[in-house]
């Protein structure tokens, strides 16, 4: 979960731009991360030092992992650690940024220090994301205060974020919430939820955004808005919704009651009262998240 | 040469006669090892997935209900060995549908599959007479399990 909310940090820092970030997420799954990264990652090396052997390699014909060793930088057996590690998305991100000059070297190692250590977390952390750290993030992270009925909202959007990675796929960014009071939608799936939490919650993008999101979570390629397009969206909330009672159910031993999903184009939303969007970017376009509690 | 012909046309009406035999011992066969499903869930991807995963097994006629009223109708109407019932749908829900379902026959294994798989939600399915009780996103595995059980 750091691992997304990591490109978020960097725009609230006002270290890359919203158009800087589209374009870098488009890129990334394309992009394999360096090895100067990775060092910089594993506290190995600083941004001076990998700025130093980058410029190196470029005037020689030598791998980076084998000018760090020259260099006594690392140790082997360091660099053959590095080279098992996995190839996380916000170190993904960072490499797209550096590569397209978004960003120094150096400012994203001291973007990635501060980013651990504001959410105090380790390297382990990224990987294997605890539910309490989870809750924290999006408490730092999304502003609801001043919303009625927010109890259960902080959970409701970690399960949203966990659900994203487990059925859509984890190159993706979540943007700040905004409240919202008029909003006009383009292609959307909702379904209405009642009892300790009461909200309808809408799921909506432009039509590519909409089926790339269907086809993911259908697990195969659609390419018409159809009613299988708008099934899968929906089927996407009814589970989200259904996992949230389960988790509900568990905690306060209280359950909620779903309405059946639906889908709708161009639907226009008026005089809207508590209600939110959470814009998520993945690397296909942004699909907004619309929860009027 | 009359002699031949004579014993070329036996063989062949020999042959055409064990033929059409096995030919229908075989759709008896297919037959009684046969069984219909009805798919009951109002989303169009849920019932494509669950086809998808019945193919494989093979052997199988699959019914399909968008709604609890469409599930009772058609259960009435085909009498199916099995049900996959979703809990929330349009008109009428399936729990209510399998109540409906099992006053009419007794004897109708109904298996709810739900994305809501509460306690309570459990406890309502098999008071109510479930067969038993899938939690979505199902997996094939679980749905070869409960079909191996019934045949």
């Amino acid at each position: 979960m750091y691992t997304q909310f990591f490109g978020n940090y960097l725009l609230n820092q006002q270290l890359i731009s919203p158009d800087h970030l589209a374009d870098a997420l488009q890129m990334i799954k394309n992009t394999r991360v360096k090895i100067g990264i990775l060092a910089i990652n594993a506290g190995l090396i600083s941004a001076e030092q990998a700025e130093e052997v980058h410029k190196e390699q470029q005037r020689t014909d030598k791998r980076m992992g084998d000018i760090m060793i020259e260099k006594g930088y690392i140790r082997e057996s360091q660099l053959e650690a590095l080279l098992k590690s996995q190839q996380s998305g916000h170190l993904m991100l960072g490499q797209v940024l550096i590569d397209n000059g978004y960003m120094t070297t150096s400012q994203f190692a001291n973007a990635l220090n501060s980013y651990k250590e504001s959410n105090k977390i380790t390297d382990a952390d990224f990987y294997n994301v605890k539910d309490n750290q989870t809750k924290q993030l999006l408490t730092r992270f999304y502003d609801f205060n001043g919303v009625s009925d927010s109890k259960y909202l902080v959970g409701y959007v970690s399960l949203l974020m966990k659900n994203l990675i487990r059925f859509i796929g984890d190159d993706f960014t979540p943007m700040q919430s905004e409240k919202i009071e008029n909003f006009q939608c383009n292609c959307c799936a909702y379904q209405e939820v009642s009892g300790p939490f009461n909200a309808t919650v809408i799921a909506e993008a432009d039509i590519n955004a909409f089926l790339e999101f269907a086809s993911r979570y259908a697990g195969e390629v659609l390419t018409e808005y159809d009613e299988m397009a708008e099934a899968s969206v929906g089927e996407f909330l009814n589970l989200q919704n259904g996992l949230f009672s389960v988790n509900l159910s568990d905690e306060i031993g209280e359950e909620l009651t779903l309405k059946p999903q639906t889908a709708e184009r161009n639907m226009t939303l008026t005089n809207l009262k508590n209600t939110f969007k959470i814009p998520v970017c993945f690397s296909f376009g942004t699909v907004n998240f619309i929860l009027c509690l | 040469m009359l002699f031949f012909l004579l014993f070329i046309l036996e063989i062949s009406v020999k042959l055409w006669y064990h033929l059409t035999i096995l030919i229908l011992d075989w759709c008896v066969f297919m037959n009684n090892n046969m069984i219909t499903i009805l798919i009951c869930d109002d989303s169009i991807l849920v019932r494509k997935k669950m086809k998808d995963t019945l193919s494989k097994i093979g052997n199988i006629t699959v019914l399909e209900a968008s709604d609890g009223e469409q599930a009772v109708a058609q259960y009435m109407d085909k009498k199916p060995d099995l049900v996959f019932m979703d809990i929330v749908m349009p008109k009428k829900n399936g729990v209510e549908a399998l109540k409906e379902i099992l006053s009419f026959d007794k004897s109708a294994k109904v298996v709810i599959v739900s994305s809501v798989g509460t306690q309570g939600n459990l406890k309502e399915a098999i008071e109510a007479g479930a067969y038993d009780f899938l939690q979505k996103p199902i997996s094939d595995d679980s749905v070869i399990k409960i079909i191996k059980g019934i045949k």
